[in-house]
Order: C-alpha cells, then structure tokens, then sequence
C-alpha cells in the first residue's frame, strides 16, 4: 500500500484565515478562472448563488490545495445569462444546473441543463432560493433505445432494505452497465431555502440533520463559518474534542461501509462481523458523547460536551480490532477481492476532471484530504492531529476500500493520542453579526464546505452547503459505465459510500 | 396490547435485547406466521435508515424472531416509514401501500414522520400521518435499534388485532 507519509504541515494557522475572497467584474472573470483552474493542484470546491443586493451574486469556490488557500471569486452578474464555466472547468456543470434551477440564470449557449433536486411536480411556487428558470431543466433519461439494443431498466426509488430513496435508470442491453441515471429529487427538503433567515443555534439542528451520516463534519464546516465571522477563538480543548467527534464519526462510516460492501458481494459472513463492529463503534459514540450518531457535539464557539476520554480509551481498541480482524479476512478472501478488483474503476484525470474529493479522489492517486492541506481545529496546529493521508492509484472498488482501512487504522492512531492531548468541554460564545465567512472540514467522504452570510441581526442570508456527497456522485456514473456488469452497481454504490440526502439536501 | 399509539421513546438505555426478544416471540406465536417488512425513506436524513439495517446485525439478530425485510410491498405486512414524508415521495410511498395485502400495519420511525423535525409546507407533509393511516409511531431521532424492536413488538400487536377483525376473505378490501 502506498502512503504519502508524513507530510509536515502548516502550523500555526488559524482557522479561517487560508481564504482569499476577491471580487470581478464580468470582463475579468474568465480570465481569473482560466487562471485558477490552471495553477497546480487547484480544484474547484464550489460554485453558488446568492441574491444581493438585490441582483444574484455567483461565488466560485477554488482550493488550491497546494498553497493551502481557498479563493472565493464573487462575480456579480447582470441579466439572465453568463459565459459558461463549465466550458472552462468541466467540474462546474452540476452547479450550473443548480443555478438555473434555483435562480433561473443559466450559461450562454445551446447546452441543455439537467433538472437537479426540484422534482417534476412543483408547482411554479415551489420554494427556491430566487426565482425559477422560464422551463425546467431536462430530465436524464436514456433514450427508449441505445442503438437500437439497449433500454433503461427503472429501479428505484424504493430501493432494498432500509436503503435511501434514489431513482436509478440503469441502460443495458442484457448485462453490461452501459449508461446510469440518477434523479434524486425525491429527497430533496429545501433545506438551504429553511436556512434563511434563521438565528445559528436554529439553524445548526437542521445542519446536522441534512446529512446525518456526516453530521459532524457538517456542523463543524457551518460553526467554523460562523466563528470566523464573529472572530471568535475556539479553545484548544475543544477543538481537540472535535476532532475526537470527527474522527468516530469517521470510523463507524468506514466500517458501515465495509459492511455495505460485504451485502454487495453476497458475502454475509463479513457482513456480519462488519456489522457487529459497526455496531461497537455507535456504542462507543454514545458512551463518548451521549448518541449513537454523535449528533448536538459541536456547537457554536466549541462542543456541548468533552468525551468520556475512559470510554473512549477502553472502547475504541476492541472495536478497531474487530474491523481490522474482518478487514484482514477479506483481503484474503479471494472470490471477495475478485469482485472489488477493477471493478468501478476512475482515473486520476476522471478525478480531476470532476473535481472529486475524499476517499473517492484519494483512491485514483489524489491525495488531497483538507486535515492537511487546509489546516483547520486542531489540524495542523497541535502536533497530536497530525494526519498521514492514505493514497492508492489504482482507482478501483479495492483501492478505496484500501484507504478507507488505512484511514480508520489513522482514526485510531489519532484519536488516541487526542485522548492524550486532552479533549474537553468548553465553549466561548460565538456572537452573530454582520459579515461572511467560508467554513470546511474533511467528513468521511470528503472536503464539506459551509459558506455563510450574516445580516446585523446574526441571522442567516445565505447558508450554502456542500457536503462531500454532493460533488462526488457526479462521478458515480462513470464509475458506473467503465465495464461493469448490474451487479457491479451496489458494490460501486457501497465503495462511493455517499448519501442521497447529503446531495439533495 | 396498548392502545397508545406512540409506542416507545428513544428507548432504554441498556443493551439487553433478550427481554425483548422474548415478548416479540410470544406476540408472534399469536400471530402464528413470519412477518414481512417494506421500508420506505421519505426525505430522511440517513442516519434512521442505518439504525434499521442494524437490526439485522448480529447484535439484534431480527431474523431470529422471524422478521423478514422483503424486496416486495405483495409480500410485506408492515410498512416501515422513515423522513418527513416529502411530497416528492408521494406517488412511490401510496403505490407501496396500495401494493400491500390487508391486514397491515404502517410504522412511522423516527422524529422526521411525527413531525418534529419540519413542520409542514410545500416540500414536506411534515407528519406521516397526513398521507397514510400511522399505527405506531417510534420518535427518537434516530430510535435505536432497540427502540426499532420495542415499536415492532406493538405494530405486530396491532396487526394481530386487525386479523382477528377480519371475517372471510371477501372482506379484504
Ligand atoms: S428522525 Fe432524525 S435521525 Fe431519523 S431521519 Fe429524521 S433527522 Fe435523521
């Protein structure tokens, strides 16, 4: 297995203040992406909207992971088109369509855009965050035939057992994937549009609640956002016991996944185990910091509590050793690894291209994880959070679940020497006032970002957020489509390990 | 059984499954076949559909007491609803139903179907209970697993309750 190793990181930083925010006017703005998407290692993160002033303003999100910043470019736009970026930046053209979707401004240019997460029913009052396009954007669908063979095998959105709701039109001629379609505007909630206008406490519950398999890391992006608007220092100890929270959330993520991906393969045995280690590691949060799913740890200013760092001690090695036992069953599971091997496979360029981040991104040879490239809490600054990121090159269903087992064996390292460096309660109050920050924190499927605006009286104007689901499922269908067969799909679905209601929000 | 129809709180504490265990499998002998259960998610947010496929875990083992989740509404006699009962969910959630054979029971998991987590507007119905007849009703965001169990033990006092309202077969409706 391939690690980068030790990357020494920056120390020192506080939290919050690795952005760039620069303004451009519609002359400029090409030019300034062009230029973005061409210094090495940039990403793009994001790109939204928001009304101001009473005109949308486009905010493009780069990481430049390299240099350990984000840019934010605010382009404020006039009329109802604007050069598309997505021509220049291929990882722009799922924002694109959510814009038009939320705003009804769209790119310039014959492209057809795709309908997102407002489903087809909405009436024309529908809440959106501006006013809805002139036509609704296209459903994805296959044509009825694919060269005159193929057709789109409908299933969803009720799925198998206790599996989020999610419309896949699968394009087969017989056996092989040759084409996927996802809608998932059946678990859409609007939540972006609830969050206006609402005081941070208020809004803080719904956060969590967006995307409770990371809930964490959700909540901490968004407090981050927050404190760094209202200037406010988080106390060591708590971003210690942050980080104990985000790393468990990540270990019962990884495992879940691994049983996931035993249900794929048919193989209950491991599932089994995998379960019964999932199941340890929720108890252990819950023994840590009162709930199975840790959601109420993080607040504004700090945590609601400190771990029970005895329960966490006593805990967390039997119920890592259970994961590594089933982890190191499998690998020498022949049939089991067969399956994985080459199986939903995406290139470094495919990763690029997309702009893809987490494990997903790191399992193609990308090793940006943003513990280390975008130091943030206690990462970074205090040397017990130093993170070794896991890298494989080989882009398949195996090369991710490899790094998901070299991150949770990571998790465990750092959560016992955070247990070390002391975690504990505390707080310092975070007061709501006018301005706008950008929060992230690496979840377990990636790079989440809260992007906030406050009006004088601390409440919400715009809380965007980008949780890692919701830039990693665009690549699902390449994954889909590189040679694989229907029952590929799930072990594709189990390896992503994303959630629907993390993209629909 | 009780009449309440909310059935448990987040559930105790404790890890004991066996006590349980043991009333389901009395309840079931009264019932005197497998049950069969069809979840579907209505907006949730993930986390109430993890602690559900935790009941076929090792620790909770609900197969043991003769539960089955089924690929098929035809086949279910229980209905178990996670989320807010978004709106978009509404042609999928009733054909569900409607495919379900009499007698049945519908289980609302989770604080998102009571209500509690959005109030209702033009996205959510925001209580389950608006779009289908809601027997139990488990809150706890998310129930564990243990909660899950508790609740399933009243639905299936529920159904046995139903059947024995139901004459002969042309009853069915
Ligand atoms: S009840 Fe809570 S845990 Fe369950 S889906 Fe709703 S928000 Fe998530």
């Amino acid at each position: 297995m391939s690690e980068a190793g030790a990357r020494t990181s920056r120390r020192g930083t506080t939290p919050g203040q690795a952005v760039r925010v620069m303004r451009a006017g519609p002359a400029a703005v090409v030019d300034v992406v062009r230029a973005l998407a061409g210094v090495p290692g940039a990403r793009l993160a994001d790109l939204f909207g928001a009304i101001e002033d009473g005109g949308l303003l486009l905010r493009i999100v780069y990481a430049l992971d390299r240099d350990g910043e984000y840019v934010v470019v605010e382009w404020p736009l006039k009329g109802r088109e604007y050069p598309p970026l997505s021509d220049i930046d291929p990882a722009a053209f799922v924002e694109e369509c959510e814009i038009y979707e939320q705003f009804g401004v769209r790119p310039s240019g014959p492209r057809l855009l795709n309908r997102l997460v407002v489903p087809p029913h909405a009436a024309h009052d529908f809440p959106r965050l501006g006013t809805p396009p002139p036509r609704e954007g296209r459903e994805p669908h296959a044509p009825h035939y694919v060269s005159g063979e193929a057709f789109e095998f409908p299933f969803g959105p009720v799925r198998g057992v206790a599996l989020e709701s999610l419309y896949m039109g699968l394009v087969t001629s017989g056996e092989e994937v040759i084409d996927i379609f996802l809608l998932q505007w059946h678990k859409h909630r609007a939540i972006e549009r609830r969050l206006q206008g609402l005081p941070l406490e208020k809004a803080l519950f719904i956060v969590e609640r967006a995307e409770g398999l990371s809930a964490v890391a959700n909540a901490w992006a968004f407090c981050q956002a927050a404190e760094t608007i209202a200037g406010t220092t988080v106390p060591e100890a708590a971003q210690a016991a942050r980080a104990v929270a985000l790393e468990l959330e990540r270990l019962y993520n990884h495992a879940a996944a691994l049983a996931a991906l035993c249900q794929a393969t048919g193989l209950s045995v491991g599932q089994a185990q995998a379960e019964a280690a999932l199941e340890q590691f929720l108890r252990l949060n819950l023994a840590c910091f009162g709930h199975r799913y840790l959601f109420g740890v993080i607040t504004l200013g700090g945590v609601s509590r400190g771990p029970d760092l005895q329960a966490l001690l006593h805990l967390l090695p039997p119920a890592h050793d259970e994961l590594h036992r089933v982890t190191a069953a499998l690998w020498s599971t022949n049939s089991f690894m067969d399956r994985l091997e080459a199986c939903g496979v995406l290139s470094l360029e495919q990763v690029e291209r997309l702009a893809l981040v987490g494990p997903v991104a790191r399992a193609s040879g990308r090793g940006s994880d943003t513990r280390t490239d975008h130091p943030y809490g206690p990462y970074g600054v205090i040397r017990a959070a130093d993170v070794n990121v896991a890298v494989e090159e080989r882009g398949d269903v195996l090369a991710r679940m490899k790094v998901m087992a070299a991150e949770a064996e990571e998790s465990r390292r750092l959560l016992m020497r955070l247990a070390e460096a002391g975690a504990g309660e505390a707080v310092t109050e975070v007061r709501g006032q006018a301005g706008a920050a950008l929060g992230w924190c690496e979840s377990p499927r990636g790079e989440s970002l809260a992007w906030l605006s406050l009006d004088d009286a601390g409440r919400i104007e715009r809380a965007r957020l980008r949780p890692g689901s919701f830039r990693n499922w665009r690549a699902f269908d390449d994954a889909a489509r590189s040679r694989n067969v229907f029952t590929d799909i799930p072990i594709i679905e189990a390896s992503f390990w994303l959630t629907v209601a993390g993209f629909a929000r | 059984m009780s009449d309440a129809s909310l059935a448990v709180g987040s559930g105790p504490a404790t890890d004991d499954v066996g006590s349980v265990a043991e009333r389901l499998g009395a309840a079931r002998a009264l019932f005197g076949r497998s049950l069969h259960i069809r979840t579907v998610d209505t907006g949730s947010c993930a986390v109430c559909e993890s602690e559900i496929r935790l009941l076929l875990a090792p620790h909770y083992d609900l197969q043991r007491l003769g539960f089955f989740f089924t690929p098929s509404p035809r086949h279910a006699d229980l209905l178990l609803v996670t989320g807010p009962a978004v709106r978009a969910m509404d042609v999928a959630l009733a054909k569900t139903y409607t495919a379900m054979p009499q007698p049945k029971v519908v289980v609302a998991v989770g604080a998102c179907p009571l209500g509690g987590i959005y109030a209702e507007d033009e996205v959510v119905h925001g209580r389950l209970e608006n779009v289908l007849p809601v027997d139990v009703s488990i809150p706890g965001c998310p129930p564990s697993p243990l909660a899950l169990l508790q609740g399933l033990l009243v639905a299936v006092g529920r159904l046995t309750e139903k059947v024995g309202r139901l004459g002969f077969a042309a009853d069915l409706t």
